[in-house]
């Protein structure tokens, strides 16, 4: 437990004295800030669904720059080498470097939640969708955060994990309009491997457990493969 | 005394290359030995798999009795090991690091190993740097410290004086020296000259093949013995090729000569009643230490000579 919490302790540090996560956290609220306005001045209606799907877009782009240089770092320079002479195992150090990843998302997440606080101070908004809202958006960022360290755990270039995992982000997000065009069975297979069909019942107010086991499934997946790839040296 | 770490039939192979092929050796506890070989013999594969961090494809290495491949996690708590050109978190500063390294080995009085190790490496001006700031001597100095944080008994160094300059080759010299007799250390190099004047055996790699377990008890390969022997130069020559056993003579200062004598024949005894035989004075017999240098070309010329007769 102590070494994971060193491990983890580590990780955190790396992230937030990086100006990456000042960078990215700065231009997620600017754009939500503008995008809350507006909607809300022009719509006069009390709802963050623009917000929420805004948020998953942002998510799509940002976090491959929060990932790219998790694990590919640590082989560019070798110092994996140190953690792995010592005794430590990789389930620990991949789930340290995704615990700490996942911070900052949540972190943005948060600071968001301020958009949240003024539509209630300013009017009567729905709260139910607003908390399914945020609970897919947790559960998105979990899965896509997890897809990121795999993408990092495969090469050791951090640009190269960064659109790996964007190049990902992007077929998850559009599969289900090519899933659409193609015959029974196959399409509803690829269909419910798109982002965007399991995210939208979150965002508009509907908790379904297919929905978050797939988000949850993809995130196991991804941290399992990626336990693997460290493994293999 | 017993073994610290036997290796054996080691093999590791990336896809169809060989990198390590059937490698074979032990070393006693307290022991420093140099394990030398031309950059891209496997040295440093050799050194990862003994620190837990590749796999073998085939044969068995143990450190301190514990097997490292099946049981690797409780192997590296018997182990420092300072990967080649230090690589280290730039980002942390010395003290974090040596506090990260620590608590991840799980050394229980954590502040106070890292205060040791910080004294004993003199790091202490520099605790508080970012490691990306540091010299290369400094940076060498880190690794070394957080090797010896878990007071390891095996002690793994991989070009440890690697881009070092000339003062501060002689301060990790002088520490790989300081821990014989205490600690098991396993050094890498390919510079001759360091593994010779740390090592207290050596044994020497080419390509992938451990070529000795102990190059200087090499006794296949020819002695030399310095003598001095009182007449005129060219007849002592003449009546010192000609003794049974002697391969060579090379004239050395006044009335000395460098004999070298085949390595089957009994040395000293033997040349020195031959040469008061013939009627000689002599003067002076003394064995040579074998030269590292000469035993470290002999046995890679023989291997060359053994794999083009194979071939």
């Amino acid at each position: 437990m102590r070494t994971f919490a060193a491990l983890l302790l580590k990780e955190e540090r790396a992230i937030f004295t990086s100006p990456i996560a000042y960078v990215v956290l700065s231009v997620f609220l600017v754009i939500m800030g503008y995008t809350f306005t507006l909607t809300l001045f022009v719509s006069h209606v009390p709802t963050l669904v623009h917000l929420f799907f805004q948020i998953y877009v942002l998510f799509l782009l940002t976090i491959p720059i929060i990932t790219m240089r998790l694990i590919a770092e640590e082989r560019r320079l070798r110092t994996i080498e140190i953690l792995f002479t010592a005794p430590v195992s990789e389930p620990a150090v991949v789930f340290a470097k995704y615990l700490a990843s996942l911070s900052l998302v949540v972190l943005m997440l948060i600071s968001s939640g301020a958009y949240a606080i003024t539509l209630g101070l300013l009017g009567q908004p729905d709260w139910g969708p607003i908390y399914s809202g945020y609970l897919g958006l947790l559960l998105l960022s979990a899965a896509l955060v997890a897809v990121g360290l795999l993408a990092s755990s495969l090469v050791s270039n951090q640009v190269i994990a960064a659109l790996l995992s964007l190049s990902l982000f992007l077929l998850l997000w559009i599969i289900d309009h090519l899933g659409w065009m193609l015959p029974d069975p196959f399409d509803a297979l690829v269909v419910n491997l798109s982002l965007l069909v399991h995210f939208t019942p979150f965002a508009t107010g509907s908790i379904f457990f297919s929905d978050a086991g797939f988000f949850i499934s993809v995130a196991l997946l991804a941290l399992f493969f990626s336990v693997r790839a460290i493994a293999r040296r | 005394m017993a073994d610290s770490v036997v290796v054996d039939g080691l093999v590791k192979r990336y896809g169809r290359r060989a990198v390590v092929r059937g490698v074979s050796f032990a070393i006693e506890k307290g022991e420093i030995v140099g394990l030398l070989g031309p950059n891209g013999s496997g040295k440093s594969t050799i050194l990862r798999i003994l620190g837990g961090y590749l796999p073998p494809t085939a044969g068995a290495v143990s450190i301190s009795g514990i097997d490292v491949a099946s049981n690797t996690l409780t192997a590296r708590r018997h182990i420092g090991y300072v990967a080649e050109d230090a690589p280290l978190y730039d980002g942390m500063r010395v003290g974090e690091f040596l506090h990260f390294m620590a608590a991840i080995k799980g050394v229980p009085a954590a502040p106070g190993a890292v205060a040791e190790a910080t004294q004993r490496l003199d790091l202490g001006a520099v605790f508080g740097t970012p490691i990306g700031k540091l010299s290369r001597g400094y940076r060498q100095r880190v690794a070394i410290a957080q090797a010896l944080l878990n007071d390891p008994p095996l002690l793994i160094l991989d070009e440890p004086t690697n881009a070092l300059d000339a003062y501060q080759v002689i301060a990790v010299r002088g520490l790989i020296r300081s821990l014989f007799g205490r600690r098991t250390v396993l050094v890498a190099s390919h510079v001759l000259t360091e593994i010779e004047r740390v090592a207290s055996r050596v044994m020497i790699l080419v390509d992938g093949q451990l070529l000795t377990t102990d190059a200087m008890r090499e006794t296949s390969t020819a002695r030399h013995v310095r003598v001095r022997v009182g007449g005129p130069r060219p007849t002592i020559l003449d009546a010192l090729q000609q003794l049974p056993g002697i391969l060579g003579v090379v004239p050395a200062d006044a009335e000395g000569y460098l004999v070298e004598v085949a390595p089957e024949r009994p040395m000293a005894a033997d040349l020195a009643q031959a040469i008061v035989a013939r009627g000689f004075p002599l003067l002076e017999l003394a064995e040579v230490k074998p030269d590292l240098e000469r035993v470290f070309l002999d046995l890679i010329r023989r291997a060359t000579v053994t794999d083009a007769k194979a071939a």
